[in-house]
């Protein structure tokens, strides 16, 4: 026979199901968000590491000039290296839209499937490609505009353009490894073909490799043995002959978008510790009112002769129980949201997402934080009733509770000009500070991270226009090859539309570390020194300005790569072949820390090094009208390409200033969606928590509306009475939320700015959430008390009055 | 079963000098005020007095449910003003049978768990026996038919019969009961009277309070309290056995 | 069980009335046949049997019993806190159980005070404003009016030194004294109370009746419940009640009607 006091526990459960469902559904609310986070936050981690091993990365990547198969079979024996494979890369455009061309990145791969390195994984269709066949990588197959079995039309540089049909879309883990610009995100669209369609569309016998991928044995981890090993195969090359252009290297882990990815871990665990304090506090509540409606059973076990340690055990054994039943129903709950959750994040990150799986520690997690949580949640509430006299308890009447008036209620009490009922409605809404206080804190929080996910958005927007700040111009055109300034400014200029052209100067360079090694690629950006197109955020130190000498300014990602590096330093670089000193000036702030190493000088001083006379390839043109809409960039981009073509001017590349900026901005729109996820999680937890607040103080007063009955309130003005104290909550949680919106806004935006940019973010601020916040509160709080409000609308006064 | 008790015996309730003072709206009420009383194993005590006369609060400083501001307490030899609350609540739960008014039992537990709880929380727990006992309990009061209802589904004269079955649990000497006709119809009421009377009959000793008239004459000993103070008690030195003929007759 | 109720004729009705007037054949309450039965799992229990009475303008009337005997069931019938199985309840012309819960709480504001035995004060609102309150719900006397009013009825309580206090920050009589003011609030003809001093002591006991003995003669009708005899005897009439039968109705001898 069970014992009568457990029966008690499971009897109380099961007799006030109402109850007991909102204490359990405050606890599970938690545990499920806790699941979730514990979940994406393991599986992204781990898959995004895994996935990108699992793809055989390259960890040396040497651009050349064109080598042959017997040079790589000789690199093969070199010292660390495991694998060596030659592939051909070439950059061509394709017809996305009748007249649109957007930028195509192609890598040729043996017919038969002996690639090991860089290995892709294919989602649908064919691999590998065959004659005149193209497989797509998925990430950007949007902009690509064509399905499996379709023909696309690709313009090489030489200005020949060829069909190829799509046979297959894959997934590159590779993507944005090396590219030294802005990585990941603002990659072009990557296409595969293979030897034979390379020949058909270049046309140059025999074909020949102009990359150089190469694993390594061992640590494969090690940043300074993987450029001992470069440079030891980059000797090998040039004594045989070869030419190398750059060089880059990469961890066998290190996926490109890594750096996002812990972004977004800060972000999960914030929240997560955020959840779980604000469900500890619905338990609090909740459990508050619960003792209080067993004070009198409390009482009468107290007189049956229990002790205090039996009456504590038998709460916490109820709370043990309900802990129990919410953590089953949280942990699957979690999975199949997580899950679902994570494969839009897995196509956002370009992570190799390897499918739902058990995880023990997640729910190790979620059942061990549902079994002591509550407890230590419920711990104050259970201590304090167990504590009331045997007295007290069966009367009913705490007597500490009475004739104690603090300043806040003296200043209620002194409130003039309401009718009574506003006046009952605000005095309740404080008649229970500390469930006031409880509620309102879990409300105010959810309020204020779902305010703060606006502001971060904002944050993240402006963040996006800071970015288009060094793409001011509407067109970017890139010429196939160099051609004089004076006669493409000339032709531009004719162009009806056209306002200001600015050649650029754009180079690719290898710093030169300080012990003569060779390091990383630097990408090299040389505006006019007056230029008007670029207006740059700085981080430390100025921009090039007229008079320099050799001047160059760099972004972020020489801060966190190499912190020695100072203003004022000089920063060796290899350009074409040749090795020149250049004057660190400044620091400015770009893409992050995700994105390459990126540099810039003025055109005047990058010209005087490469003894170049006066041609551009690059080009930034600015139309007369001020901010052109994406379509009329595009217009402008058409009409530009004509030009050209009809000048017989060969076009590599023509770009809008808005396909730059809106690339960059894709990857911090899904970081916002998530967020907004969780912080409509919080929202919600909040909401249940001023749900049950209501309840219980409705609950609790039943006495009192049978006696505003007795005395002669209808049903409206219950109802009115009820609505005016939740509301009451609802606005003041608003206000709270509203104060704590600004420091949440500020430790969200920074914790996710100095994953990403290795600096804090420049925070702005927007009504939207705000407002939005406003409504959503009052409406919900509505909610919230519209059903306890109904309930007591429908008690007569006699069940009222025997509730003594 | 007690041998007859005898008033020149030790008494199992001696009070003196009790003194409780409750903070009612920041001006302290005396609720009793210097109370003196010895009560001996084997009586049938009655204690009537109007409403906010003591007598509840009398009640409670005996069951040890409530504590008392001055003076001294013991009851079957403990020393009451000298116990914590843990120490009074395993002390009352093994010693005292308590009856309220309003019969509390626990609304969730059929009436068998109810009578076997005060057992489980303080007595000599064992699944089988402890059952055993109640339902012999409940056989004594007339229920043991209702033994798996819960206490909702049985009449307010029946509840009242659970609750002695109840406070008889761990086979206490005294018996201590608030107004346990107080909520009853007169069939009831007399019920549970005639009940209080076997008990007496048995060797308890049994302290009611209650202002019905009828009933209280019929107790063995009679005290009136008025504004915190006994202000009548027919206390006769005799014998349980003669007090029980008394009753009889 | 002969009914006395019905053999009472208006005319023996004291009336110590200030202003004279003499209460109407009239009958302002009048329970016809009043059945209750309670039904729980534990099986049916009829509270009210067969119930017939009248009660006239100006009456003092209290009604005894014992506990469980069905006094507070009969009251309730006519404050529509409960409604009968059979039968129906006049007060005023209105039969009062088709009403609705809302209507009823409406109608209850405007024509009756109830006193219950633990006073029932709301206690987040002051003294004074659990007297306007009613004021506030039923809207008869003007925004501007209800204050004065209120004081004015505390002052007839002996309160309205404690207008500001809170109802916990006085004692139990002082609450009752309230509780009464907050019945009289919107001047309702019938005053209905439930064991007005069943929490008391007997001198504060005494203080409270002594408030309705007043509203008596300035034409008020009562109706108290009472378990305490010596009180009941000091109405102009008794009604007595065992197991939900009414057993006695009988006017009072002169010590009420001096």
């Amino acid at each position: 026979m069970v014992r009568p006091r457990v029966r008690k526990i499971l009897a109380d459960l099961w007799g006030n199901r109402m109850r007991s469902l909102l204490v359990i559904a405050s606890i599970t609310v938690g545990l499920f968000a806790i699941g979730v986070i514990a979940t994406l936050h393991r599986v992204m981690t781990e898959d995004l590491r895994l996935g990108y091993a699992a793809a055989n990365p390259p960890n040396i990547r040497i651009v050349a000039a064109p080598f042959d198969q017997g040079l790589v079979d000789h690199l093969k024996k070199v010292e660390g290296v495991r694998q060596a494979e030659g592939l051909r890369g070439f950059d061509a455009r394709l017809e996305s839209r009748p007249g649109e061309w957007i930028g195509i990145e192609f890598k040729a791969v043996p017919q038969d499937e002996t690639r090991q390195i860089a290995q892709v994984r294919l989602v649908e269709g064919k691999w590998p490609p065959g004659d005149r066949e193209v497989v797509i990588e998925q990430y950007k197959i949007a902009d690509v505009n064509a399905q499996i079995g379709e023909w696309i039309t690709i313009e090489l540089p030489s200005g020949k353009r060829r069909p190829l049909k799509v046979v297959g879309v894959v997934s590159d883990q590779t993507v944005g490894a090396f590219a030294s610009g802005p990585g990941f995100f603002l990659a072009p669209v990557q296409g595969y073909v293979n030897q034979e369609t390379v020949e058909w569309l270049q046309q140059d016998l025999p074909y020949t490799y102009n990359m150089l991928y190469i694993t390594v044995d061992g640590d494969s981890n090690d940043e300074t043995r993987l450029w001992e090993v470069a440079n030891r195969v980059r000797d090998e090359m040039e004594h045989a002959g070869g030419t190398v252009i750059n060089i880059a290297v990469r961890g066998s882990y290190d996926h490109p978008n890594r750096r996002y990815l812990e972004a977004l871990a800060i972000v999960l665990v914030l929240l997560g510790f955020l959840i779980v304090f604000l469900s500890g506090f619905l338990i609090t509540n909740t459990m508050q009112a619960i003792i209080q409606q067993q004070i009198q059973q409390i009482g009468i076990l107290k007189t049956l002769g229990s002790r205090r340690y039996q009456i504590i055990l038998l709460y916490m054994g109820l709370i043990l129980v309900f802990g129990a039943i919410a953590a089953l129903t949280a942990a699957p709950l979690a999975y199949r949201v997580a899950f679902q959750r994570v494969v839009p994040l897995a196509k956002t990150i370009n992570m190799a997402y390897r499918g739902p799986r058990f995880l023990p520690h997640v729910i190790l997690l979620q059942v061990g934080m549902g079994l002591l949580v509550p407890q230590l949640a419920a711990l104050a509430p259970i201590l304090q009733g167990s504590r009331i006299s045997v007295r007290e308890a069966l009367s009913g009447v705490r007597e500490s509770q009475q004739g104690r008036r603090g300043w806040f209620d003296r200043m209620i009490l002194r409130l003039r000009g309401f009718s009574r009922p506003t006046l009952i409605s605000i005095r309740n809404t404080f008649r229970r500070k500390g469930r006031l206080l409880l509620t309102l804190t879990t409300l105010s929080l959810g309020g204020a991270i779902f305010i703060a996910t606006f502001n971060v958005q904002v944050s993240m927007d402006r963040y996006v226009d800071m970015v288009s700040r060094y793409f001011l111009a509407d067109v970017n055109l890139t010429l196939a090859r160099p051609e004089r300034v004076l006669e493409i400014n000339q032709v531009l200029s004719d162009l009806p539309g056209v306002a200001y052209v600015e050649a650029w100067g754009t180079a690719r360079s290898e710093m030169i570390l300080p012990d003569g090694a060779t390091g990383e690629n630097v990408q090299l950006l040389a505006p006019p020194v007056d230029s008007r197109l670029v207006d740059p955020v700085m981080i430390e130190g100025r921009w090039v300005k007229s008079g320099d000498q050799n001047a160059i300014v760099l972004n972020e990602r020489f801060m966190s790569d190499f912190p020695n590096l100072r203003v004022g330093d000089v920063l060796r670089l290899r350009l074409n072949g040749k090795e020149t000193d250049w004057i660190i000036v400044g620091y400015f702030q770009l893409a992050g820390r995700s994105s390459g190493l990126l540099a810039y000088t003025s055109r005047e001083s990058l010209l005087r090094v490469i003894n170049q006379p006066d041609k551009a390839m690059t080009y930034r043109i600015v139309a007369e009208g001020k901010d052109l809409s994406k379509e009329e960039q595009e217009a402008l981009g058409r009409a530009i390409e004509a030009r050209m073509a009809a000048r017989g001017i060969r076009v590599l590349d023509v770009t809008t200033g808005s396909y730059l900026s809106s690339s960059a901005a894709q990857g911090f729109a899904a970081l916002t969606g998530f967020l907004l996820f969780l912080a409509s999680l919080t929202a919600l937890v909040g909401s249940i928590g001023l749900t049950g607040a209501m309840s219980l103080n409705v609950m609790e007063r039943t006495r009192e509306i049978g006696i505003l009955r007795a005395i002669g309130a209808t049903n409206r003005i219950l109802l009115k009475l009820i609505l005016t104290e939740g509301m009451l909550i609802g606005f003041l949680s608003w206000i709270i939320a509203v104060l704590a919106a600004f420091p949440i806004s500020k430790l969200l935006s920074d914790s996710i700015s100095q994953a990403l940019f290795g600096n804090p973010s420049t925070l702005a601020y927007t009504p939207t959430g705000f407002l939005l916040w406003l409504g959503a509160v009052l409406i919900l709080s509505a909610l919230a008390s519209i059903l306890p409000a109904r309930n007591a609308a429908r008690l007569t006064i006699r069940e009222v009055l025997a509730y003594e | 079963m007690d041998s007859p008790a005898l008033p020149d015996r030790q008494p199992i309730i001696r009070a003196r000098q009790v003194v409780k003072v409750y903070p009612a709206g920041g001006r302290p009420v005396q609720a009793l005020k210097g109370v003196n009383l010895d009560v001996y194993a084997g009586e049938f005590v009655a204690i009537q007095g109007k409403s906010g006369a003591g007598k509840t609060t009398l009640v409670q400083i005996l069951t040890g449910v409530d504590r008392l501001t001055g003076g001294e307490v013991w009851v079957d030899g403990a020393a009451l003003h000298r116990f914590d609350e843990n120490q009074l609540a395993f002390w009352r739960g093994r010693n005292v049978g308590v009856i309220f008014q309003s019969f509390y039992l626990m609304p969730t537990l059929s009436i068998l768990d109810n009578v076997v709880l005060p057992i489980d929380l303080c007595g000599d727990y064992h699944p089988r026996r402890s059952r055993e006992l109640a339902l012999e309990l409940l056989r004594q009061v007339g229920l043991e038919e209702h033994a798996y209802k819960l206490p909702s589904q049985i009449s307010g004269g029946q509840q009242q019969r659970v609750a002695i079955a109840r406070a008889l649990a761990n086979d206490p000497p005294l018996i201590i009961a608030d107004e346990p006709t107080g909520r009853l119809d007169s069939v009831n009421a007399e019920n549970i009277f005639q009940i209080f009377q076997s008990l007496v009959n048995g060797g308890k000793t049994v302290l009611m309070v209650t202002h019905d008239e009828g009933l209280a004459s019929r107790a063995s000993r009679r005290l009136i309290l008025a504004d915190g103070e006994i202000v009548a008690d027919d206390f006769v030195p005799i014998s349980v056995s003669e007090a029980t003929n008394k009753t009889d007759d | 069980m002969p009914n006395v109720a019905d053999t009472l004729s208006p005319q023996n009705v004291p009336s110590n009335n200030p202003s004279g007037q003499i209460p109407l054949r009239q009958p302002l309450v009048e329970m016809r046949q009043i059945y209750k039965t309670f039904k729980s799992p534990a099986g049916e229990f009829t509270a009210l049997k067969n119930i017939n009475a009248c009660f006239y303008r100006g009456e003092f009337v209290s009604v005894v019993g014992k506990s469980g005997s069905g006094k507070s069931t009969l009251v309730n019938m006519i404050t529509g806190i409960d409604r009968p199985t059979s039968g129906s309840v006049y007060v005023d012309g209105v039969c009062i159980q088709e009403l609705g819960e809302s209507a009823m709480s409406a109608w209850r504001g405007r024509n009756l005070g109830i006193v219950f035995q633990f006073y029932q004060l709301l206690p987040m609102l002051s003294l004074l404003e659990n007297v306007v309150l009613p004021m506030d719900l039923c809207d008869r006397f003007p925004p501007t009016e209800r204050e004065e009013r209120a004081r004015a009825l505390l002052r007839l309580v002996g309160l309205e030194d404690y207008a500001d206090q809170l109802p916990a920050e006085v004692s139990g009589g002082q609450q009752q004294s309230a509780a009464i003011a907050r019945a009289l609030a919107n001047d309702p003809p019938i005053l209905i109370a439930d064991e007005p001093t069943g929490n008391l002591d007997s001198r504060t006991a005494e203080a409270v009746f002594d408030i309705f003995i007043g509203l008596r003669e300035q034409g008020k009708t009562i109706l108290m419940v009472t378990h305490d005899r010596s009180l009941a005897q000091r109405a102009d009439r008794m009604l007595e009640i065992a197991d939900g039968v009414l057993i006695s109705d009988r006017l009072n001898g002169e010590g009420s009607l001096s």
